[in-house]
């Protein structure tokens, strides 16, 4: 390297407090602004859906975590914990104020601006009320379709972000995680597990945009707004409740009462999925079980990957007797039998006001964390074992660095790998385990009405080998398929970090023993 | 060549001593109802370190030599005994007193793979000890990383390089500028090069000496290989199983080594000449168990110059290697686990798992003539075993064939006016001295 | 054992047990061609002790290994290698007739005893095992002859060590155990890679005497890699010396310590801590071992040499003689030392044209 950048990577170092992005961007704007606009525009199109995301999940936290600080403090002092409800209210107030208002705002791809909900005029006459008067088929087709394109593409420019971090703002040229990128891009496993977590982040984001309906109308009040239909009987056009339509849109197993998939009800309204026992329209339904599926599985598995992490570092660090606590503790954890416990608490919690945040799913996601993490911890706790052998944790400890800085700077990172495998791996029985709970019913899983997917399989268990197999059997392929996918995905993390057990990295052992 | 010490003393009184060590012991396990005898790592050492030198620790694997240098940076907790450190005694330090000091005594590891965090930038890894200390503000750390940097023959861009991207002895520059970064007086160096070939070896090696006369250190340099010890060390120490068998000035100690141990490890190093036509002194067997060690001397089970007890001086070398190879094989069966079978047959008199002795024996003697008063305590030592009571045989020859070597513990002597203690009971003056007992050996092959 | 017992080296009407010639192997990746080992060429002498020294990347441990036919994929042995053993073709043979090749001619020692044995078998049972394949020997007989080899390889109270488990023996009884193992097969030849470098020097004294014994007691010829000039200069009779992929320096172990030629073996012997080295200080090499991914046109270690000129970087060196009265070659421009330097140049690249044009 020449002289000149030597004394350049003297001044930076020196020179200045902090190293900033920023400075280094000012210095080579270019591929910054030729990635940050189409990005800026990317996000605007659709912003209010990601704030209203982003608000509703803030809701969420504050009343999960006032609640526990409530639920907690209650026990001491009543007058604490009234004022910690106040606060609550406040605090929730100002979020759904403010999620009402970005609900208001348009985006690109919204049922406002390609409109499938229409009626026909006449009998085979034009559609009236929806895109360009398109079919309502084709009008939702072209909406779904295009919401999952720019969900995809959203993805990769997000990734393209980091590329260009990469090549131009980087101060390393090269690090390890380069190697474990190109590992997981060259898997075709592993990018197949990536693009069906996208396809059902999608349908969590912008669940209310893909449904043909949504769920507000279709199966939350279905008695609040009528709706137009080209009545056939009278020939002319007719206004009915959705739910009246829904009545009479059941599928039940028998000719006359069924709408399978990819067809109309007799009120014009079109059904990717068929509808339901009571009539609503399934595809509606999974789109909106999708997002408390999404989230509460995430709660789960999260809550669930921090615990072992903590606990797998200590049990490594320390060892000995902290290890075996930890270890009795988690056998304890493993031994309580999991669908007790859950009874258990549900029907504690059963009239707690905390038992309806995210529809009963925040008590759901917590007591996953709790029975989760033992497995976890089991399956991490190997690896941090190993990195707790390694020779810079004892150079670490010769200068005097604290537990605490060692476990995240010098443990963490090689565990965190390992957390993701297992983590993803994991996340599947959950969403099992969410659908179980609520084919069970009985106050378990997510309270009705808000969608779960379970319900639907258990709707359509009595008709699975009749003519309205779709309300069972589509549920089902769509719980296997992101399954599947998080398992994909966990296969390739793991070449990802350790190519040698797949053995694609043959060619760097040969060149790096090439002779010894 | 009588004078005996219970510890050795720093050659020139005048030196300042910058590291004194005395009587440490690091034991592991042994704690507990259901544990067995500790493991005696370190057994007892005493040494000091005098400021501005390099002292060499040498010794087989496992003989201790790393617990000793881990011990001394408080890396491990002692068991007993104390290490001053320029007149503290940092074993009674703690909390942030402890820190503190840390600061003075840092550790360059082995293995350049395993002592860096793969994870983390080159500059990242020798700011770690400054940021762990707070070390003035961030533009002077990143300001003293480079000049680490380029201390130890990196460059300026190496710093936001990650250790994947440098050959071993480059690594091995990176954990030496990161033992620096906190301008420690002292350095652990555990086996710093042995990870590495000879071209590479030649350079880190000449990096530290340049270092150390740059900075002013101190060195503790422990290794396997002699021929790099001779090269850098000032003085020398050599262990065994736990304990200093020899200390002393280096190419003395080379050139003339007094302890047998000594003399077979020098004599054991291939020289890089094929016409060399010294005798090597070949050990036969292996160190005992740490767990397991002799009672007296340390080295009394493979020892070439081991005392004899007088009714049996006349023996042949053969005959007398035969008994105490066949010492061992007992020993080796005491060890061993009878489980509960071989407790039973043993009970009702039908124990059969060491019937293969007899075959050992005329192994261990084959085309040895051995003498009647010898062959009866032998087979006396075999019929116990086959009853299933190695032990007992066991304690039998060492009733019968044990020496002062066997049962007690040596002193330090000083063999030569230069500070030169070796630990061994050939230098009292009531035995012969090591050296016309090992030529006659060598001689008679 | 002393230098006297080496074998002497004029005795070379002795037919080669091991030829190998022209020896090409290398390693295929996505970014380049490895050439690990790259052309080269010695032979092995029934009951003599072939050394091959060089440092870690050198490509001796990939020479040992295609000789033993374990080069896997993304490795493969260039066509116009040629590996003769006891006059048979190695390079054309298949696995299964590879398989009884290692099984009874050749056997090999690893750096890492662990590698060789099983470590949820005991010991006994691994050399009957090999036994009752390579030699047909079963029951009472394979008991008595295991019980033999590890006797004969040094270890005391043999009959019981049958039973134990590999991890119950000390690193230096392992690869004794090894050594038995190997001898179970009765073999013409042995390979050793490194055998005594994970080994404490009193282990590794018994080791190399332990292979000197069974040498002359069977006849052996071996072929010992290491990197570590002592031990080469201990316990062979010829040395190879490797850089980067090609042997630089061949010559008898005496004339190669007293008069090394090639500046690298020089720089080498230089290097090696020691007595002498602490009053004149320690030579080092300039620069790191190349990875050998460019063909063959220059000398590869010129860039560290002291003593390159141009042609260096342009002409490939050929091995020319460099002793009246021994067998004594290297591959360096500065030899033969009495013709001038456009002299050497043209020696040198008319003798490398001969070679390609043979190969063609």
């Amino acid at each position: 390297m020449s002289e000149t950048t030597s004394k350049s990577i003297r001044e930076d170092l020196t020179q200045r407090d902090e190293l900033s992005l920023y400075t280094r961007i000012a210095n080579n704007p270019r591929p910054f602004f030729k990635w940050a606009v189409p990005m800026l525009v990317l996000i605007a199109v659709e912003f209010p859906t990601y704030a209203g995301v982003a608000f509703g999940m803030l809701d969420a936290v504050v009343i999960g975590v006032t609640g526990l600080l409530d639920a907690a403090i209650g026990l001491v002092s009543s007058g604490l914990s009234q004022t910690i409800r106040d606060a609550q209210y406040a605090v929730v107030g100002v979020l759904r104020d403010a999620g009402g208002f970005v609900d208001g705002l348009p985006t690109l791809f919204s049922r406002e601006v390609i409109p499938n909900q229409g009626y026909q005029t006449g009998p085979n006459g034009p559609w009236e009320g929806t895109f360009l008067g398109l079919e309502p088929a084709y009008a939702w087709a072209l909406r779904a379709t295009l919401i999952f394109a720019y969900a995809l593409f959203t993805a990769y420019w997000v990734f393209r972000g980091w590329l260009v971090y990469r090549d131009h703002y980087r101060e390393a040229d090269w690090t390890p995680t380069d190697d474990i990128v190109d590992n997981l891009s060259n898997h075709q496993w592993g990018k197949f597990g990536i693009f069906v977590l996208i396809l059902f982040l999608t349908m969590a984001v912008f669940g209310s945009a893909l449904g043909p309906t949504t769920v507000e109308q279709n199966i939350q009040s279905p008695y609040s707004e009528r709706i137009n239909y080209f009545n056939e009987d009278t020939g002319e056009v007719d206004q009915v409740f959705p739910g009246d339509a829904n009545f009479n849109s059941k599928s039940k197993g028998s000719a006359e009462f069924n709408v399978g998939p990819m067809s109309y009800d007799d009120y014009g309204r079109f059904h990717p999925f068929g509808t339901l026992t009571n009539g609503r329209d399934l595809f509606t339904f999974m789109m909106g079980g999708a997002r408390i599926t999404m989230i509460v599985s995430a709660l789960a598995i999260g809550g669930a990957a921090l615990i072992a992490a903590v606990f797998s570092m200590f049990s490594a660090y320390y060892s000995g007797r902290v290890d075996l606590t930890i270890l009795t503790t988690a056998d304890g954890v493993v031994s309580i039998p999991r669908l007790l416990l859950l009874i258990l608490v549900s029907a504690v919690f059963a009239n707690h006001w905390i038992g309806n945040v995210l529809n009963g799913g925040f008590l759901l996601a917590i007591i996953f964390a709790f029975t989760t993490w033992p497995f976890l911890w089991r399956a991490v706790r190997g690896p941090a074992l190993q990195v707790a052998q390694e020779e810079w944790i004892l150079a670490a400890k010769s200068y005097g660095q604290q537990p605490r800085t060692i476990m995240r700077k010098h443990m963490f990172p090689y565990i965190v790998g390992y957390l993701l495998v297992y983590a993803s791996m994991s996340t599947g029985g959950i969403i099992i385990g969410l659908a179980a709970l609520s084919f069970l019913g009985n106050g378990l899983g997510i309270s009705p009405p808000t969608p779960a997917w379970g319900r639907a399989i258990s709707m359509g268990q009595d008709y699975v080998s009749g003519p309205s197999w779709h309300i069972s059997l589509l549920p089902g392929l769509m719980i296997v398929l992101l399954v599947t996918g998080l398992n994909a995905l966990g296969d390739g993390i793991r070449d990802a970090i350790d190519p040698e057990a797949g053995g694609s990295a043959e060619g760097e052992e040969a060149a790096a023993g090439g002779g010894g | 060549m009588s004078k005996t010490t219970s510890r050795p003393q720093s050659a020139a009184q005048g030196d300042e001593v910058l590291v004194d060590v005395t009587d440490l012991k690091k034991f592991y396990g042994g704690e507990g109802f259901f544990a067995g005898p500790p493991v005696k790592a370190v057994n007892g050492v005493d040494f000091t370190i005098k400021r501005g030198e390099t002292l060499g620790l040498v010794g087989e694997s496992g003989c201790g030599k790393s617990t000793l240098g881990r011990t001394l940076l408080q890396l491990e907790t002692p068991t007993e005994g104390s290490i001053t450190f320029d007149g503290t005694d940092v074993t009674t330090l703690s909390g942030s007193d402890l820190k503190e000091w840390r600061r003075n005594a840092q550790m360059v590891f082995q293995d350049p793979e395993s002592s860096l965090n793969d994870r983390m930038t080159v500059g990242e890894i020798i700011r770690e000890p400054l940021d762990a200390h707070d070390w003035k503000t961030k533009q002077e750390r990143r300001e003293r990383v480079l000049d680490l940097l380029s201390a130890v023959g990196l460059r300026d861009e190496h710093y936001f390089r990650y250790p994947h991207q440098f050959s071993g002895g480059q690594r091995q520059r990176v954990g030496i500028a990161r033992a620096l970064a906190l301008e420690p007086e002292f350095l652990v160096l555990d086996e710093p090069v042995s990870a590495l070939d000879v071209s590479v070896q030649a350079k880190i090696i000449s990096l530290l000496e340049d270092l150390q006369e740059e900075f002013n250190l101190t060195y503790l340099f422990i290794a396997h290989d002699l021929s790099v010890v001779r090269h850098i060390c000032d003085r020398v120490a050599v262990m065994y199983l736990g304990k200093i068998m020899e200390l002393g000035e280096t190419e003395e100690l080379f050139q003339d080594p007094s302890n047998p141990y000594t003399k077979s490890l020098i004599s054991a190093i291939p020289r890089p000449d094929p016409t060399d036509t010294t005798r090597r002194i070949t050990l036969p067997g292996t160190p005992p168990s740490p767990r397991d060690a002799p009672e007296g001397c340390p080295f009394a089970t493979r020892c070439p110059a081991k005392i004899r007890p007088e009714e049996y001086t006349h023996l042949d070398e053969d005959v007398w290697d035969g008994i105490e190879r066949f010492r061992e094989v007992i020993r080796e069966r005491s060890r061993m686990d009878l489980g509960v079978t071989g407790l039973a047959r043993r009970g009702v008199g039908r124990f059969s798992r060491f019937d293969d002795l007899e075959e050992a024996v005329s192994d261990l003697f084959e085309g040895v003539d051995v003498p009647e008063e010898v062959r009866v305590h032998i087979e006396q030592a075999v019929e116990y075993a086959k009853k299933g009571y190695p032990s007992k045989a066991r304690e039998y020859l060492y009733e019968e064939f044990s020496s002062v070597c066997d049962r007690e513990k040596p002193k330090f002597y000083e063999t030569s006016g230069t500070a030169r203690y070796s630990y061994c009971h050939r230098h009292a003056n009531e035995y012969e001295d090591v050296d016309p007992v090992i030529s006659r050996r060598t001689s008679d092959e | 054992m002393s230098s006297e017992t080496h074998a002497d080296p004029t005795a070379g009407d002795t037919e080669p047990i091991l030829t190998v010639e022209n020896l090409q192997t290398a390693f295929y990746t996505d970014r380049e061609t490895i050439r690990a080992v790259d052309s080269i060429s010695f032979d092995v002498k029934r009951g003599e002790t072939v050394g091959i020294v060089g440092e870690s990347g050198s490509g001796k441990s990939v020479t040992a290994r295609s000789i033993m036919g374990l080069i896997d994929s993304p490795g493969r042995i260039m066509p116009g290698s040629s590996i003769k053993f006891q006059g048979q073709e190695l390079t054309e043979l298949s696995d299964a007739e590879y398989r009884s090749v290692r099984g009874s001619g050749i056997g090999m020692v690893f750096q890492d005893p662990q590698q060789s044995l099983n470590p949820v078998y005991t010991v006994g049972n691994q050399i009957r095992e090999s036994l009752k394949i390579n030699r047909g020997i079963t029951g009472e007989e394979a008991v008595e002859e295991a019980t033999d080899l590890l006797e004969a390889v040094g270890i005391p109270d043999a009959k019981r060590r049958l039973d134990e488990y590999p991890h119950q023996f000390s690193g230096g009884m392992r690869q004794r155990a090894v050594i038995a193992m190997m001898l179970a097969c009765d073999p013409d030849f042995l390979i050793c890679d490194e055998p005594t470098t994970a080994l404490d020097v009193t282990i590794q004294a018994q080791i190399l005497d332990l292979l000197k014994d069974l040498q002359e007691e069977r006849n052996l010829s071996i072929l010992f890699i290491t990197h570590d000039m002592g031990v080469i200069a201990d316990i062979a009779d010829r040395v190879n010396v490797m850089y980067a992929g090609q042997i630089v320096e061949q010559a008898p172990v005496e004339e190669l310590f007293a008069n090394p030629k090639h500046p690298y073996t020089r720089a080498l012997i230089d290097s090696i801590p020691g007595e002498h080295s602490r009053k004149e200080g320690l030579e080092t090499i300039e620069g790191e071992v190349p990875t050998p991914n460019e063909p063959a046109d220059h000398c590869r270690f010129a860039p560290r040499c002291p003593k390159a000129f141009d042609a260096c970087e342009n002409v490939p060196p050929q091995h020319v003689s460099v002793s009246d009265e021994h067998d004594h070659t290297a591959a360096c421009l500065l030899y033969p030392e009495d013709l001038t330097e456009s002299h050497r140049v043209e020696k040198h690249l008319s003798l490398a044209n001969d070679d390609t044009e043979g190969d063609t």
